[in-house]
């Protein structure tokens, strides 16, 4: 499982999370005020995900690291 | 992209792949993508068209044949431990401070934030960080909301990175002891911890804390974090959108383009989330207004310097016990420019693409590459 962002159309909140949960995503959080959805999904999903009508873009989580000092 | 010595390295490897071939690109890249040869599956980033790969050196010699050879694979390259960005280790620059600090610091200096009448009063400023030090005496009395999009960890700084940065754009001007070194001295501050105490965050924080400051009607947020790519890297369109979507409600983003640099000798392309064309990417200068040997540039169409600001020897609050810092990086401008952008929205009542607009047009103009500073320092109304 991968830790994705999900941008929808404007509007297309909250309709658009069963299809997202159909789709596959574990959902984390919804910003709604973004138009951004976050969770966990199967790589294997994500074309599934992208399919979605209201789905402009899904992309995985990158990660930031500070080092100890 | 904090340690001035070198660029490190996982031992993965970075492919970039032509767009809209990723599939067939991974199925030239075979065993590698898959693991089957012993490695860890690729992680690919479709949107991107770059895959990580762990490849041994017997495989290596495969990676750079499909490259070479015509296809949908078209650049190896070593993958960089990726880091929120930080404080440059101090020893590399033994400039000595030229400019009286007693008062205040060099960097309010230069901004001209000691001689604008603007004080940030009523101008909601949020920084995305390590979180803050609520016990800080020099923040006593201030309005300060907190939230913590860390699991598991409150929004109490234990690190010390982001107490400096709330310092430079937010902190005050007559502290008990030692110079003023707060921009916007008045702003109301929403201090969001979206890297943990050991430094650590993901865009799902980042974003849940973005959303934040939006709601709150933050009219800047301030993002010290970022991660070095490699030159010609597409920019986040999630981040575009969103930044769009912020603009739109009156919230500007600004962020640290980066401390990749090992100047003269190379030039590193600003990095994610900086790059976006709608966020604000901050490069760093000097007390002299010379860039600094480790400031992000535009090396690409991509990504671009918009602004610069004062980034190197700049003193601010940290955690306690210790109370204050002097440190450097991209880190260090880009609160710099946050304090700024607020004395900007509180004189004009400026939001959104307004304020990015007299942000960026108001900057004193350097002899300097536009490549490297963008359209010059930031200066306060």
């Amino acid at each position: 499982m991968d830790k994705v962002m999900v941008s929808v159309a404007d509007g297309s909140l909250p309709r658009i999370l069963d299809d997202l949960r159909e789709a596959g995503l574990v959902v984390d959080t919804v910003l709604e005020a973004l138009g951004v959805v976050t969770g966990t999904v199967d790589v294997r999903a994500i074309p599934a995900l992208r399919a979605l009508p209201g789905v402009l873009d899904v992309e995985r989580q990158w990660r930031v690291q500070l080092p100890p000092y | 992209m904090s340690e001035p010595t070198g660029v490190e390295t996982t031992g993965r490897f970075l492919v970039l792949l032509e767009e809209g071939r990723v599939d067939e690109a991974l199925l030239a890249l075979g065993d590698i993508a898959t693991g089957a040869a012993g490695g860890e599956p690729a992680e690919v980033y479709p949107t991107l068209g770059v895959a990580v790969v762990s490849a041994d050196p017997s495989q290596l010699a495969d990676l750079n044949n499909a490259v070479e050879s015509p296809g949908p694979v078209l650049v190896v390259e070593p993958e960089r431990v990726v880091h929120a960005i930080d404080p440059v280790a101090s020893e590399a620059t033994a400039e000595p401070t030229a400019v009286d600090e007693s008062v205040l610091t060099w960097g309010l200096q230069a901004v001209a934030a000691d001689v604008s009448g603007a004080t940030g009063k009523g101008i909601k400023v949020a920084v995305l960080d390590t979180g803050f030090t609520t016990q800080h005496p020099d923040f006593a009395g201030r309005t300060i909301t907190t939230n913590s999009f860390i699991t598991g960890e409150s929004v109490e700084d234990g690190h010390g990175h982001g107490t400096h940065c709330i310092g430079t754009s937010c902190g005050p001007r007559k502290p008990a002891t030692g110079p003023g070194y707060g921009v916007a001295y008045n702003a109301e501050i929403f201090a969001g911890k979206v890297l943990s105490n050991a430094g650590s965050g993901s865009d799902g924080g980042i974003l849940a804390g973005i959303e934040w400051a939006v709601n709150n009607g933050c009219a800047v947020i301030s993002m010290s974090l970022g991660a070095d790519v490699p030159a010609g890297t597409p920019y986040s369109q999630i981040y575009e959108t969103v930044a769009q979507r912020a603009m739109a409600r009156g919230t500007l983003i600004v962020a640290a383009a980066g401390n990749g640099s090992r100047r003269p000798a190379s030039i590193a392309p600003v990095g994610h989330p900086a790059r976006c064309p709608s966020i604000i990417a901050v490069a760093a200068i000097d007390v002299n207004r010379a860039i600094a040997f480790f400031s992000a540039g535009s090396v690409d169409q991509i990504g671009q310097v918009d602004v610069c600001a004062p980034g190197v020897d700049v003193y601010s609050s940290w955690k306690l016990p210790d109370q204050y810092k002097r440190i450097q990086g991209t880190s260090m401008a880009t609160p710099h420019v946050s304090g700024v952008a607020a004395l900007i929205a509180e004189k004009y009542n400026a939001r959104g693409f307004e304020l990015w607009a007299r942000l960026v047009l108001s900057c004193r103009r350097l002899p300097l590459p536009s490549t490297d500073v963008g359209t010059g320092l930031v200066q306060a109304p």
